[in-house]
């Protein structure tokens, strides 16, 4: 062998060898950036699920409409109004105003053309009704007219389908000879597009003939007066064309009509001179109709007198307010009328016109009627329980009592423990209307959609939600919210909120880390700074290493059989109630026995963290204490403690955040699973936010999923600001240390 | 070059006799830690007012013989001391003896600066503090930091942390916080071992200022410095088994001019160490 080779690697060996050993160092890094990578994937997955979760469109569906309750008033208060005549029989009606010049009243326009020689029109804010302005809309009380069936419902019978065919076909042959408008081509167009997709037509063809003497059975047909006429006339036509079946139809008003489309199922067509609100809509579904609303053309309603009137020729909107509710005499509407008493005619509360009209004179929102109103309307819709218990937290009325006798209220009120609603001032408008869109309205998430699909899948979300809950609005629905914070425990997810859990964890934690702060600090110090190595200490130590690895349902099982069970006298408060029952009903499942529970399971975190911390403090510095003649415990003061607390509070923040998340050891403690009441002390039950979310997890509604991820935020922001304070003090004193 | 030494550190201190007074006796004493014995047999006497420095080559345990004059071997728990240090007439190892009292009267200064994390203020303040000091705290902050040489350089940012001077300002800070107790005796272990040379002489000049009040035991790896600083010298050696001894002890200008022993003067003049 050649014994002058060279040891070391040079020229070209030199450069390959330094290579191969950067080399080895890249595939290390690359395996590190790898499980960098996975972590921040995991992390993101993880926060991507809860925040998919916690955001998204919702379908809400009311359990009535506000429009409803707001049309149900109004109606009340023409039907009340003075000097009011109503009647479902229009010739009744007619016979009336015809007859007296101070009388008022409505018809469709056809019925008012049928008597045009005994009755007068008037313009409503300056627009005569005709074919013209009603079309254009620019006439206010224009409206369309519908005819409502259902696909299965022409399915079972064919000579359903065939009868709407004919009507859709022939309706503007003869409308203005019945006395309507032509419908708008578009809406019709688009009526005829769901007569074919309902029967099973591509949508672009056009109507298939119909030869009405090839089918037979029954029609039956009710609903509006106004539509009536003009189902009639069709009706006889179809007759004439040869159907050898029978067609039978009603007039009974719009609401009837729906009524027995939807809920009684017991005929196959229903007229409407307005359209389907979204419970009749919902009653419909219920018993498998889906409604199809098939427009068939426009009406002008027409405010009609006698003919033999004299005053009046223009009204405006606002003034047929007054008409026909709260004024008496016609000079209490317009002053330059005469002071003669105004005799009002209306159709009855069945009648889909009484409803237009009142709808469109009447554009009340819910949320402007006046307080006494949506008291009435609350104590009209919930059960004279909940609007005592109402009435207990606040009056709804200074003096007056709306679900009580006031002797029964003066007696609660001079009960000792009277209720708050004796003191407080009485409900405001605002109270009361949320009252009533929270207990009447009672609006309901039907189906939510993840964030995701909300965003990016928006028009499937939609698609479905039309299918779903076509009477539904989607909104977008942060479960996270203001509300969700600060509401108690509830049984309804929409309603529930973590307040009662973020106080319960708040508690707990902080009776954990009073107890197990100084305790592990100070058997920190003990051991790091007094204890001599001998067996037991090292047996000490080794115990209090395995102890930070025992499972921490353990401790639940040791805190169970302590704090709960043997120490109950001392974690229930019952010791400082003086022994009696006084706070004990917690039977020691208390804030307390959890947080020393917690506190024991993370002691050896604590502990070993701040064995540490101490032991990282230079010995140059406590030589210099000793040096100048300090004592070991101000030394240990002074010195060791302030340099060693970072690292202290860093150990502590690691153990805080894993108490914070603790779930399995407070389920064997006894967290209290359903609790709205807001923990008190140290001797109130409880629960925390993991458990609240734990059990929120395992409900079957959807919606407690999404509840849970706020939940989860709310944990996670919790948890970070807990964390953000213990790393700012931990920050404050290293400064003053450097 | 080692002449020219010797000839400054004659001139520096001129009055390098003994006069009888001692400051410090230590009588034959033994140190060991665990089973191994560290120093045997030392027998040292400083003498009031001097500068005394402890040389000698590396592990010859002349920072563990100055640190059992103030009995910081206290701290390390395998050591053990025997013999006697006979301190105002007392050996400070009796069993009735407090060794904070006797870190109370005998101060020390360590090999890297060691200022407390606090303010420069504290620094001094602190000692006295804990020591129980009743007069005019802040007269004695700036007295201890003037008798440091450190007054002029820190007036103005008393309360900004004592880690924020440079290392000689450190060095210096820790000297004013050791005598603002008010030590007898201040215990040095190569003070200026991890200082420039420029901070290295400020130290070197404030030690001389300082042995007017204090007796100064110093122990230095730097042969020029415990020439040109020091009153006495003593040499310390490890024999075979590792542990230290005394080669001799006397004046430094004797030790560096005229050694007894021929070891002393290997090492002195950079023949060995």
């Amino acid at each position: 062998m050649n014994k002058e080779k060279n040891v070391y690697p040079e020229g070209e060996a030199l450069g390959a060898q330094i290579e191969s050993r950067h080399r080895r160092g890249l595939i290390w890094r690359a395996l590190f950036q790898l499980s960098t990578v996975v972590g921040i994937i995991a992390l993101t997955a993880l926060l991507y699920n809860i925040i998919n979760q916690a955001f998204g469109l919702t379908a809400v569906q009311n359990a009535v409409e506000p429009e409803a309750l707001v049309l149900a008033y109004e109606e009340a208060r023409m039907l009340g109004a003075s000097n009011t005549v109503s009647s479902e029989d229009d010739r009744a009606l007619l016979e009336g105003i015809a007859g007296d010049a101070n009388a008022v009243g409505f018809f469709g326009y056809a019925y008012y053309q049928a008597n045009a020689d005994r009755l007068k029109t008037l313009a409503v804010d300056g627009v005569e009704p005709t074919a013209e302005t009603a079309a254009s809309g620019e006439y206010p009380l224009s409206r369309p007219l519908f005819l409502y069936t259902a696909p299965a419902t022409m399915e079972e019978n064919p000579q359903v389908a065939a009868f709407v065919n004919y009507y859709l076909t022939h309706v503007d042959e003869v409308i203005e000879d019945v006395g309507y408008f032509p419908g708008d081509a578009a809406a019709l167009e688009e009526a005829r597009v769901d007569w074919l997709e309902a029967n099973g037509y591509a949508p672009s063809n056009r109507l298939p003939e119909v030869d009405p003497a090839a089918y037979d059975g029954q029609i039956t047909i009710t609903g509006s007066s106004t539509v009536f006429p003009l189902t009639q006339r069709i009706a006889e036509m179809f007759k004439i064309d040869g159907f050898p079946g029978e067609i039978l139809v009603e007039s009974t008003g719009s609401t009837a009509g729906l009524r027995r489309f939807c809920v009684d199922a017991d005929i196959d067509i229903a007229n409407a001179s307005r359209a389907i609100r979204s419970q009749e809509f919902e009653a419909c579904r219920a018993v498998d109709r889906q409604p199809l609303e098939i427009y068939v053309g426009t009406d002008a309603l027409t405010i009609v007198t006698a003919s033999n009137n004299e005053f009046v020729e223009d009204i405006s909107l606002a003034e047929l307010r007054h008409a026909f509710t709260d004024a008496t005499t016609w000079a209490d509407v317009n002053e330059s009328w005469p002071a003669e008493p105004i005799v009002r005619y209306i159709p009855g509360a069945d009648s889909g016109t009484l409803d237009f009209f009142s709808e469109t004179v009447f554009p009340v929102a819910l949320a402007d009627l006046p307080k006494d109103v949506l008291v009435s309307m609350l104590a009209a819709n919930i059960s004279t329980g909940v609007g005592r218990r109402l009435e207990r937290e606040q009056r709804f009325y200074q003096d007056a009592l709306v679900f009580e006798s006031p002797e029964k209220y003066v007696e609660v009120c001079a009960a000792e423990d009277a209720p708050e609603g004796c003191t407080r001032p009485p409900r405001e408008q605002e109270d009361v209307y949320r009252l009533v869109v929270e207990r009447v309205v009672q609006p309901e998430v039907q189906q939510t959609w993840s964030l995701v699909d909300s965003v990016f899948n928006q028009a499937e979300v939609l698609a479905e939600a039309q299918a779903e809950h076509p009477n539904a609005r989607m909104e977008f629905r942060s479960w996270l919210s203001s509300d969700f914070v600060v509401s108690p425990q509830s049984d309804d997810p929409e309603l529930a909120g973590v307040r009662t859990a973020l106080l319960g964890s708040l508690w707990v934690i902080a009776i954990t880390i009073l107890f197990s702060f100084p305790i592990g600090v100070g058997a920190a110090i003990y051991l790091e700074e007094y204890a001599n190595d001998n067996r037991i200490n090292r047996f000490i130590q080794t115990n209090i290493n395995n102890l930070a690895g025992v499972p921490s349902i353990i401790y639940g099982m040791l805190g169970l059989a302590i704090f709960v069970r043997l120490l109950e006298s001392i974690t229930s408060g019952a010791i400082l109630a003086g022994g009696d029952a006084v706070g004990t009903t917690a039977n020691g499942r208390t804030i307390l026995s959890a947080g020393l529970t917690l506190g024991l399971l993370i002691l050896p975190i604590i502990i070993i963290n701040a064995q540490e911390a101490i032991r990282a403090v230079p010995s140059s510095l406590r030589q210099a204490s000793y040096g100048l003649g300090a004592t070991k415990w101000q030394t240990i003061w002074s010195h060791v403690l302030p340099n060693a607390l970072p690292g202290i509070l860093t150990g502590t923040i690691l153990a805080m955040s894993r108490a914070i998340g603790e779930t399995a050891p407070l389920v064997v403690v006894g967290a209290s699973t359903f609790i709205t009441v807001d923990p008190e002390g140290p001797f109130s039950k409880f629960t925390t936010l993991p458990i609240q979310i734990y059990q929120w997890t395992s409900r079957p509604q959807d919606e407690f999923r999404n509840i849970a991820a706020a939940a989860i935020i709310v944990l996670l922001i919790l948890l970070l600001t807990l964390n953000a304070s213990a790393v700012f003090l931990r920050n404050r004193f290293s400064k003053r240390l450097t | 070059m080692i002449e020219t030494n010797i000839q400054s550190a004659v001139n520096i201190s001129p009055k390098s006799s003994l006069n009888g007074e001692y400051a410090l006796k230590a009588h034959n004493l033994d140190v060991y830690y665990s089973s191994f014995q560290a120093v045997k047999n030392v027998k040292l006497k400083f003498p009031r007012n001097r500068i005394t420095a402890l040389i000698g080559p590396s592990g010859c345990g002349k920072s563990t013989v100055l640190r059992s004059f103030n009995r910081m071997n206290d701290l390390i728990s395998s050591a053990r001391v025997e013999g006697a240090v006979h301190f105002r007439g007392k050996n400070i190892y009796d069993e009735n003896v407090d060794p904070v009292e006797v870190r109370r009267r005998i101060g020390m200064v360590f090999q890297k600066p060691n200022p407390f994390p606090k303010s420069v203020y504290e620094n001094v303040a602190w000692g006295a503090r804990i020591n129980g000091y009743e007069g005019d705290m802040d007269g004695l902050v700036e007295g201890s930091l003037r008798q440091a040489a450190l007054w002029d350089e820190v007036k103005d940012k008393l309360h900004q942390s004592g880690l924020s001077l440079s290392g000689g300002q450190q060095q210096r800070l820790c000297i004013a916080r050791a005598i603002a107790v008010k030590p007898e005796i201040i215990l040095m272990d190569e003070p200026a071992s991890a200082l420039d040379p420029i901070a290295t002489l400020r130290i070197e000049e404030l030690i001389q200022t300082l042995k007017e009040k204090y007796t100064i035991v110093i122990v230095t790896h730097n042969m020029q410095q415990a020439a040109r600083a020091s009153d006495f010298t003593a040499f310390f050696n490890v024999d075979e088994n590792r542990t230290g001894y005394l080669v001799e002890y006397g004046l430094t200008t004797g030790i560096f001019t005229n050694p007894e022993h021929e070891l002393t003067e290997q090492y002195i003049t950079g023949r060995f160490g």
